[in-house]
């Protein structure tokens, strides 16, 4: 358990680096997004009004009044998230290659640490899903420091506050990553874990039998999405019929078969088959 | 209990290439083994099959009696012939890092190691030469207190200063009575202190014997055998 | 201490020719002490393992003693010492017998040959008899 924390430690001081460059270039772009679209809007909306000859009400019964809405559907705002969800994507398969290539070959001394070889797995894994959370969490704050900055750049005439909960269900996206209630949390974080261990397993394969190994693991990937798709399926084709809680108890029970299979492989790939 | 190495008729093919066809030798504790051999014959892959770093088709390989499990890298470290830290690291880091997982992390063993091979604990690996790479990476398996110690090519692109160094290791109280597998295609820095040479060849293990032996009963030096094997 | 070693034959031989050369000189004195097997391996770049052979080898033919856990030592026994010198002495001159053979010349006119060669030998390295005195 100890060897545990502290290879977890060891990978989260790792990304630390990215991490921050990464948070910060979320910060900024959001944060000029949000200043440029509350500022061109106050430029249309002055240019309408001052020059144009048209009420305020008017302009805001046209236009509709500014919101976080505004800045959450833009590219100022999707497009950093975009990148951030890149960029751990890629992370999740750099935390393993780097290991082996680019003037690093760390995995060497990896696999001699005497303490199990998932401790490896499960630090990396560990690692990832604390990012994820740290970003959402990050995100959150940032729309809150987004909306103060509407407030100060758009008066309140102009302007429809709503509360980032508001903003949550408001946007198909952002209600995905920032789940409404414990269960809804549970089910999405449940469904990245799978995937990460699911793709890690891939990886493993991929590092233990190469090209043959590629194949394996694709269709491994693709027997694990297919069972874990089942409940859902059966039941688009009329096969069977659940009640909701029944369906969410074999997702339940799917993903614990799938993600349990997984780890079973993977302990065995990185015992017995994976080569430096 | 056997103190040794037993490498038990291993094989290994990467895709469609045997590499190793039934490869068996034993390497003792308190004995220095060499394994020769040309280069690409799967010295290498006999080294990482021994420390589990890569899988054997068939074949057994025993520590001190035992199949290798994670308990075992408390008693055999390995040195490869690439760093296997960080290099962003500096050496004080990576010592921390060494004393952190290992129980065998030696401190004092460190820093006499450090003195030898004048390094600083303040040197970035990858900023280091070549030679002063091999020796920081030599350093941390020796300063480890195990009883068996496999170096992969010790000699490979080194300068002779370093050589030199290196090579006094092998005579210093730093061996002590371990158990120590070398890998290398040039023993005239060595060819005294091995104690026994196993020469690979084309997979399989040609001649096992031992240095001193060979050298009474047939008045042959090691170069000697090697050019009769390998028919030079 | 520095010895050329011969890659053919085997090194605690030498190790012990060596000591028997240095002690048949008077290099090494009666009970003196001798370095460490790690420290004289460490010298001489050779296996610890070929050392501890030589010494076991030495100690048993009454070359060397030890006392306990203190460092080994040249033996005190002059009788010893004195078989050494007359054993590689006659090792010597077996060889240069042998060597000589083929020759054929008479005993009469080696010896001044002999005493020549040798008499110029010590004037090059710039030494005296007297040491040599000191066993006969």
């Amino acid at each position: 358990m100890k060897n545990f924390f502290k290879l977890l430690n060891f990978e989260l001081n790792r990304f630390m680096k990215l991490f921050i460059i990464l948070l910060v270039t979320i910060a900024v772009i959001q944060i000029i997004g949000t200043i440029i679209l509350a500022r061109s809007y106050m430029m249309q909306a002055n240019q309408a009004v001052l020059q144009g000859g048209m009420s305020q009400q008017e302009f805001i019964d046209m236009y509709s009044p500014f919101s976080m809405i505004h800045v959450i559907y833009s590219l100022w705002f999707m497009g950093p998230i975009a990148i951030g969800v890149a960029a751990l994507m890629f992370y999740v398969f750099f935390i393993w290659y780097r290991d082996w290539f680019a003037r690093n070959t760390f995995i060497y001394r990896l696999l001699m640490l005497p303490t199990s070889r998932m401790n490896i797995f499960f630090s990396k894994a560990t690692t990832i899903m604390l990012t994820v959370l740290a970003m959402v969490a990050y995100q959150v704050i940032l729309l809150n420091i987004e909306k103060t900055i509407v407030k100060w750049l758009v008066p309140k005439v102009y302007r429809q506050d709503l509360r980032v909960v508001d903003l949550t269900v408001g946007s198909e996206y952002l209600s995905k990553v920032l789940p409404q209630g414990i269960v809804e949390f549970l089910i999405a974080y449940g469904l990245g874990l799978g995937f990460i261990v699911v793709i890690f397993t891939v990886i493993l394969f991929e590092r233990s039998y190469r090209i043959k190994g590629i194949i394996f693991g694709l269709l491994y990937a693709f027997i694990a999405f297919v069972l874990f798709v089942l409940p859902l399926s059966l039941q688009l084709f009329g096969c069977i019929y659940l009640y909701p809680m029944e369906t969410l108890i074999v997702q339940i029970v799917m993903w614990i078969i799938i993600v349990g299979a997984s780890l079973i492989l993977s302990r065995y790939l990185l015992k017995n088959k994976v080569t430096v | 209990m056997n103190h040794m190495i037993e490498v038990k008729d291993i094989h290994k093919s990467f895709g469609r290439k045997k590499v190793l066809k039934g490869v068996s030798f034993t390497a003792q504790k308190g004995e220095i083994t060499c394994l020769i051999g040309v280069n690409g014959v799967g010295k290498t892959t006999v080294m990482n099959a021994i420390m589990n770093l890569t899988p054997m088709n068939r074949g057994e390989i025993l520590i001190d009696g035992e199949k290798i499990n994670k308990r075992s890298y408390e008693k055999i470290t390995f040195i490869p012939d690439t760093i296997t830290m960080l290099p962003t690291m500096r050496i004080q880091d990576a010592f921390e890092f060494m004393n952190d997982y290992y129980n065998s992390w030696n401190q004092e063993r460190a820093e006499e190691l450090l003195n030898f091979f004048r390094l600083q604990k303040s040197d970035r690996i990858a900023e280091l030469s070549k030679g002063n790479k091999a020796k920081a990476n030599l350093l941390l398996g020796l300063a480890l207190d195990v009883d068996y110690v496999l170096m992969d090519e010790p000699f490979s692109g080194i300068d002779i200063f370093s050589r030199e160094q290196i090579a006094n290791v092998f005579t210093s109280h730093l061996i002590e009575d371990r158990g120590v597998i070398i890998t290398t295609h040039e023993i005239t820095d060595i060819e005294h202190l091995i104690d026994k040479v196993v020469l690979l060849d084309n997979g399989i293990v040609v001649k096992e014997f031992n240095a001193e032996e060979v050298r009474e009963e047939q008045g042959k030096s090691i170069v000697d055998v090697m050019r009769e094997v390998f028919r030079i | 201490m520095r010895l050329k070693l011969d890659s053919r034959a085997p090194v605690y031989i030498q190790v012990i020719q060596y000591f028997k050369e240095q002690i048949a000189s008077g290099s090494l004195d009666m009970g003196e002490e001798i370095p460490s097997r790690r420290e004289l391996a460490s010298e001489l770049k050779i296996n610890p393992n070929t050392v501890q052979r030589a010494y076991k080898e030495m100690e048993e033919a009454g070359l060397i003693y030890t006392d306990g856990n203190m460092p080994s030592k040249i033996t005190k026994d002059e009788h010893v010492i004195k078989n050494v010198r007359e054993s590689l002495l006659n090792e010597a001159i077996q060889n240069f017998i042998t060597s000589v053979h083929t020759l054929n010349i008479p005993l009469e006119e080696l010896i001044p040959l002999i005493k020549k060669n040798y008499e110029k030998g010590l004037q090059d390295r710039g030494e005296s008899h007297d040491r040599s005195k000191r066993y006969t």
